[in-house]
């Protein structure tokens, strides 16, 4: 019998608020897979762009101490949020390239800092750890007949050399993981076109607009529903949607999902346990109509 | 500002200003030769009065009130799509982060209010909760920025999806926070950081 995975868990701010539904699937999912989380005791925010938007001393500090506190759990660190990841990330590569950056943050927790742990998206964990095949393995419900549009946002691939997840412009690891339990994907052009991300709460219009043209393409392209690894992307595609819809007139009634959420759904878990009813695009009829319900 | 002449000479070139951008970017400034691929992938270009590639010539001719006094470096989103696709490596979007910290610190340069007061919002809840609590973050920004009905329509709805937690817990480690806060202040005040 192989070593079950372990990995300490960063869920991040969202997740304990306007994303339960991501924090929630992923637990059951990962214990479906008997995938060990770990959460990381006593976490604090990345930051996220704010701090690096104004302060990026202050932005690698939190990071490192992150990283610092989930060197307690034994195992990789997991992360479900994309700008959590690409924080984390950013802060390993910025203060293993800078000496003068690593003083300062090493002054500023005064401690000597531990960013040896390998922080890992939950669809790198899903794709490459546990792997492909294991995963079309567990498959109890496969999603036959289901057609997603995989939207990545900006911060699971970019910039080059960070996140190193996949390919920087033309990345396949998520229409990867849900072909793998029977999902079709759509190509389509917005899949790495920014939602307008925070501007949700200083200036929304960014995100109508952008957030607008990425739902108009995903709609273009046939796709019954998006499928997304970050609750910021999520928040703007599936909270915004109605105002969008009536901004320009238009419908799309596309539900927005987490990709624990359906890949949870494949391997045959409850949508009670996989948050479907804190969706505001009601999923209920296209599950209904798909016989995955 | 917009409309008045440009003078460029060796008195307005400011080498000293494009340094210290260099220093906190980690990037080169004077490395970008005008080919406009960041411009041509940005998402915020049409929301900016100077877009991504003019910022950085700006810059380089010494005219970094222009860009410090405009919305443009506040309405960068950090897609980070044009560092990605920069053919001479200079990492445009830690420019930007560079500029807003420029103009942050130098309190209040930028006619753009709103984004400002949402990261400063951000950034206090940070040090008072240790994490970011959603609900607090959008209701004290309606009341900062005086937009008392912004999203109003959303609110319930969020509630009743159980999208907003009225109360949170405080970490435990609250004291560590404090420390970092204050020791990046004391490091700023003794000269040993940007």
């Amino acid at each position: 019998m192989e070593k079950p995975l372990n990995y300490s868990y960063y869920p991040g701010c969202s997740l304990h608020a306007s994303a339960g539904e991501y924090d929630l699937s992923t637990r059951e999912l990962f214990k479906a897979l008997n995938i060990q989380l770990t959460e990381i005791p006593d976490w604090f925010c990345c930051g996220a762009t704010p701090a690096h938007n104004v302060d990026e001393l202050l932005s690698l500090s939190l990071c490192a101490k992150n990283l610092e506190l989930a060197d307690q759990i034994e195992g990789d660190v997991a992360v479900a949020c994309a700008a959590c990841f690409s924080r984390l990330k950013t802060a390993q590569h910025v203060l293993g390239e800078s000496a003068v950056k690593r003083k300062q943050v090493e002054k500023a927790l005064d401690a000597p800092l531990k960013l040896d742990g390998n922080v890992k998206h939950l669809l790198e964990i899903l794709a490459k750890d546990f792997g492909l095949e294991r995963l079309a393995a567990a498959v109890n419900k496969p999603l036959t007949g289901l057609k997603v549009a995989c939207y990545y946002g900006c911060l699971l691939t970019r910039p080059t050399d960070v996140p190193n997840l996949d390919c920087v412009e033309a990345p396949t690891i998520m229409e990867k993981v849900i072909e793998a339990v029977g999902a079709t994907t759509v190509p389509w052009t917005h899949r790495m076109e920014c939602c307008g991300a925070n501007f949700t709460l200083s200036r929304p219009g960014v995100v109508i607009q952008l957030t607008g043209a990425v739902l108009d393409s995903a709609k273009a392209a046939g796709a019954d529903c998006i499928m997304v690894g970050c609750p910021l992307c999520h928040g703007n595609l599936d909270i915004r949607q109605k105002e969008i819809e009536g901004v320009y007139n238009v419908q799309y009634g596309l539900p927005v999902f987490y990709l624990t959420q359906l890949v949870g759904l494949s391997v045959g878990l409850g949508s009670d346990k996989l948050g479907m009813d804190a969706m505001i695009v009601n999923p209920t009829p296209l599950l209904r109509e798909k016989n995955l319900l | 500002m917009k409309k008045k002449k440009m003078i460029i000479s060796q008195e307005t070139m400011d080498v000293d200003f494009v340094r210290k951008v260099e220093a906190l970017s980690g990037t080169s400034v004077r490395r970008c030769f005008q080919c406009g691929k960041c411009s041509a992938g940005c998402p915020m270009a049409t929301f900016m009065e100077h877009p991504p590639n003019r910022v950085v010539r700006l810059l380089q001719l010494g005219q970094w009130q222009r860009i410090l006094a405009g919305r443009s470096i506040w309405y960068c989103a950090s897609c980070e799509t044009c560092s990605t696709r920069c053919p001479n490596k200079v990492h445009l979007a830690s420019i930007m982060d560079a500029l807003r910290k420029l103009s942050w610190d130098a309190e209040g340069a930028s006619k753009e209010s709103y984004v400002q007061l949402a990261n400063k919002l951000f950034l206090q809840n940070i040090r008072t909760y240790g994490r970011q609590y959603e609900m607090r973050l959008a209701a004290v920004f309606n009341v900062k920025s005086g937009q008392f009905l912004k999203d109003l329509m959303l609110g319930p709805k969020l509630l009743a999806k159980g999208k907003l937690k009225m109360f949170h817990s405080k970490n435990k480690n609250m004291s560590e926070i404090e420390k970092i806060f204050s020791r990046i202040e004391a490091m700023r005040k003794n000269g040993e950081a940007l």
